[in-house]
């Protein structure tokens, strides 16, 4: 791994962050209208339930922390598809930079991303809703260490996969690929509200665990621990067999011509 | 420097005999050479050039750069490398200065601000080192690619048709500023162009490539000269038939169209030629000798698949 290159990744990216409108929809934007109308649909739903329980606090709490998954896996792939659609991928992959840095690049890149936007967000749900994210004390930096590998997870999969099958169509799956795994990561419900076939789905995911464990706080200000050393050893396997993936395909990729094939 | 050894490219299944983009070749490239790769659409120059970039893997055969053998060595000749392709771009929504920077950065220049800014400089950009690449012209990108392909000041540069697709003009603006550049830099270049103009003007050699295979390699000149036949164009005042028959006598290919004929001779037999119209009375008026270029040889190896 070399800084040099890494940090030629970072910097290329961030000189174009604010020029484009959608990066920041992506990073901010579209959260910010998840919060915003979902807010207001919990707040109607809290004032005609009989409920104790704080519907806003946890649909709110739901849509902050899955954005950061979203987001996670968006900037992973977008950044790769930024390289197709420029017509750079050939440039950047003919110079001495490795995968592996250029995937560093971009976990750096969200990191930064991730600050700014959740940021933002934290401080929308307080003011709006009164929702206090920082209240979640020294487990939120686990939830949110989960939900960023799993969100990177699924990024270099689907870049795998793109290298793989190249195409316009496999580029879809970086906007659609979490909607699918979404309801069984169980982002605004238990675990228990899915049928019996999908929580067989649903414990395999590290994002139900961090969920649960949301929820948990929500209700009792516990959390179980070994919920969360699963949803990480869970995430850890995912993290290494989807770099395993990426890495394969990458080279199976210089053998088919998949790369300039992504650019043609 | 470079050393290419029974280079093979397949695509498609193996089970299948596939595609064979690249099949057998070898070649060499000394130091501070300019090598033109050479030869019809599908002949196998851009798949030489992706496996000399490392962006393709050969299926068999060897490559080695400066002494080192490719594959094991990837990063740190790809570090001493660069390269620059008409069909590759620059991210469009960043400034000239912002995107040699970023090379300068993963090329690891030393100084790669100073650096940036003396190649915009050479190429005429300064004026623009803020703008967009998305608002700046072709032969003005074609001129950040080429600052691009400089930022490290490459052993070995490969440029894939870097003039393609833009005005005579500013191809040779382009030319000029890559010969300048080259010569004074001492760099090695591997060069792909349709432009024969071009490729006899800038290379010392060429490697002429068809259906994959190597079909010949010399100096633009000599590879011309193998063409053998000059062609001679006279405008007849007196003696055209006379002209026609006495060719068909001698097996001499000669056309006529209005009051000129066109032959095809070899060099030395011109002034035979010549003097035997005088003999049987022919008067021309005009005269011209197409010497054969290094197109004709381009067209009979691509239509006759030989010389």
């Amino acid at each position: 791994m070399n800084l040099n290159r890494i940090y030629a990744i970072v910097m290329r990216n961030l000189y174009v962050w604010p020029r484009g409108m959608e990066r920041f929809m992506w990073s901010v934007g579209w959260p910010m209208v998840s919060l915003f109308s979902w807010g207001l649909t919990a707040a109607y739903l809290q004032s005609i339930s009989m409920s104790s329980i704080s519907i806003t606090t946890l649909i709110l709490g739901g849509i902050i922390f899955w954005s950061i998954t979203t987001r996670a896996q968006l900037e992973t792939t977008v950044n790769f598809m930024d390289e197709v659609w420029n017509k750079n991928l050939i440039n950047i992959f003919s110079s001495p930079l490795t995968i592996g840095e250029f995937l560093a690049a971009t976990i750096i890149l969200d990191i930064i991303k991730f600050v700014i936007s959740t940021s933002i967000l934290t401080v929308i749900a307080y003011l709006l809703y009164s929702l206090n994210i920082i209240g979640f004390g020294w487990y939120l930096p686990l939830f949110i260490i989960n939900l960023l590998i799993f969100g990177w997870t699924v990024g270099f999969f689907i870049i795998g996969m793109m290298l793989r099958l190249g195409g316009r169509n496999i580029q879809e799956l970086a906007w659609a690929l979490l909607g699918f795994v979404a309801p069984f990561s169980c982002v605004y419900y238990p675990i228990t509200s899915l049928p019996v076939w999908a929580q067989k789905i649903a414990v395999l995911l590290p994002t139900t665990y961090v969920f649960e464990e949301m929820r948990r706080f929500m209700f009792s200000h516990t959390v179980l621990w070994e919920n969360l050393l699963l949803s990480l050893l869970l995430n850890l396997f995912y993290l290494i067999l989807s770099l395993i993936f990426l890495f394969l395909m990458f080279e199976k990729a210089r053998e088919t011509g998949g790369l300039t094939k992504l650019e043609g | 420097m470079v050393e290419v050894k029974n280079l093979t490219k397949k695509f498609g299944p193996a089970k299948t005999s596939g595609l064979i983009a690249v099949d057998d070749i070898s070649f060499s490239i000394k130091t501070g050479e300019i090598v033109g790769l050479l030869g019809p659409n599908g002949a196998g120059k851009t798949t030489t050039i992706d496996m000399l970039i490392g962006i393709l893997k050969p299926s068999s055969g060897s490559i080695t750069i400066f002494g080192k053998p490719f594959e094991q060595n990837r990063r740190d000749i790809l570090q001493e490398m660069n390269f620059s392709a008409a069909y590759i771009h620059l991210p469009w929504k960043m400034r000239i200065w912002e995107n040699l920077y970023t090379f300068g950065r993963l090329y690891q220049v030393k100084n790669y601000k100073v650096k940036s800014e003396e190649l915009m400089e050479e190429f005429m950009l300064t004026d623009l080192r803020n703008k967009f690449i998305k608002d700046l012209s072709s032969g003005q990108q074609a001129r950040v690619y080429l600052c691009k392909a400089f930022i490290n000041d490459p052993k070995l540069l490969l440029l894939d048709e870097p003039t393609a697709f833009m005005d005579p003009d500013i191809a040779d603006t382009l030319r000029k500023l890559i010969v300048q550049k080259v010569k004074t830099t001492g760099t090695t270049v591997i060069f792909t162009s349709h432009n024969m103009a071009e490729v006899t003007e800038l290379c010392d050699r060429v490697i002429f490539l068809n259906k994959g295979k190597i079909v010949d390699e010399d100096t633009p000149e000599a590879l011309a000269k193998k063409i053998g036949s000059c062609r001679v164009h006279l405008m007849i005042i007196d003696g055209q038939k006379r002209t026609l028959s006495w060719c068909e006598e001698q097996k001499i290919t000669a056309n006529a169209y209005g009051r000129y004929v066109t032959v095809e001779l070899k060099e030395k037999e011109i002034a035979t030629f010549l003097s035997k119209l005088a003999d049987i009375g022919v008067e021309y008026d005009e005269i011209s000798i197409d010497k054969p270029t290094l197109e004709d040889f381009f067209l009979k190896v691509t239509r006759e698949g030989k010389i």
